[in-house]
């Protein structure tokens, strides 16, 4: 449930940085940054992959 | 430069070192402040890349294979399913580093007598991460055994741990400082996470792709810039990819019984050369 959750954070931090709204931990201060969105984007990813992972299974 | 860029990639001696070191002594007019200089080294990136992909390219079949269906079944049952998610565990913490890090190292530490220096610390890196290996070998009491006795009783990339995985992955963050080797860095942790010299160069190579040809990916529209000689830069990449091709399959033979040992000296003695044809201005 908590990486689930941690993964929709990222997936809204990458879509804040790649329509350029969040500039924060960025070496140029405007503009969408792509770099960033996708790296968030990837632990998005990780994070929904890791909470199927935590799922419990059932037999 | 291409063929610089891409034999050095690979070689545990630094293709960012070199690529400062040498134009530098050579006396070759590659300026890094130039605006096609970044759109460069973007081409030779992706020729590299390119060349693992093709080396690797029924494993990267099989690896994104098993990172689907591990993904969605949420279990790992394959090789190919546990590897794809530690190659997945070593890649964040180099993208992550990468991203925030990256530009700032690199503008701290970018003229050729700090990369002289760190590819003497590489070089002194490499033979450190051997005595600590030649030490596991003799707890093992594998002193007397012949070089393949002794690598057989290490093991292979799948079966590494999750932590050691994402500890490698995060050693990639020390190449952005010019003169430390990330292939040399993840051989290194690879080794130390107890891996065959064979397989710690394969596990280098299998994470170095996704993130060099991402960056690479990323840094594109930079070469539909003005005044980019994109037909000369092709060609540079073309053979870049050659030379990287070249380079993994013979580091891959070379591992299956050789060590870090030579590239550590040849890091420390390029770096002093280094060091003192810069000092002589030759």
């Amino acid at each position: 449930m908590g990486l689930g959750v941690l993964g929709i954070v990222f997936i809204i931090i990458a879509a804040l940085y790649a329509v350029g709204v969040l500039q924060i931990l960025t070496t140029e201060t405007s503009g969408p940054h792509y770099k960033h969105a996708v790296l968030f984007a990837v632990l998005a990813v990780a994070s929904f992959v890791a909470a199927n992972f935590a799922r419990p299974k059932t037999a | 430069m291409g063929l610089l860029q891409g034999a050095s990639e690979l070689f545990p001696v630094s293709s960012l070192g070199h690529a400062v070191l040498v134009p530098s002594l050579m006396h070759w007019s590659f300026k890094q402040s130039d605006p096609s200089f970044v759109p460069f080294l973007v081409l030779l990136h992706l020729g590299t890349a390119t060349a693992l992909l093709i080396l690797y390219r029924e494993q990267w079949v099989a690896i994104i294979r098993g990172f689907f269906t591990a993904a969605i079944r949420g279990q790992m049952k394959t090789d190919s399913e546990r590897l794809s998610m530690l190659l997945l565990a070593g890649t964040i913490p180099a993208a992550v580093l990468g991203v925030f890090l990256e530009s700032r190292i690199k503008s701290l530490f970018a003229s050729p007598y700090e990369a002289a220096g760190f590819l003497i610390a590489n070089g002194i890196l490499m033979l450190g991460f051997e005595v600590l290996r030649r030490r596991a070998e003799r707890r093992a009491a594998l002193s007397g055994e012949s070089r393949d006795e002794q690598e057989a009783h290490f093991t292979s990339a799948e079966r590494i741990s999750f932590r050691a995985a994402a500890l490698v992955g995060a050693c990639q963050a020390l190449a952005f400082l010019p003169g430390i080797s990330r292939s040399g860095i993840t051989i290194g942790g690879g080794l130390l996470a107890g891996l065959r010299h064979e397989e710690a160069a394969r596990f280098s190579f299998l994470l170095a792709t996704p993130v060099i040809l991402g960056a690479g990916i990323l840094e594109v529209p930079q070469l539909f810039s003005k005044g980019v000689p994109v037909g000369e830069y092709l060609a540079a990449a073309g053979l870049s990819g050659i030379a990287a091709y070249a380079s993994a399959r013979f580091l891959l033979r070379y591992f299956r019984s050789g060590r870090l040992d030579p590239y550590g000296w040849y890091c420390i003695a390029a770096g002093l050369a280094g060091l003192a044809l810069l000092h002589f201005s030759l």
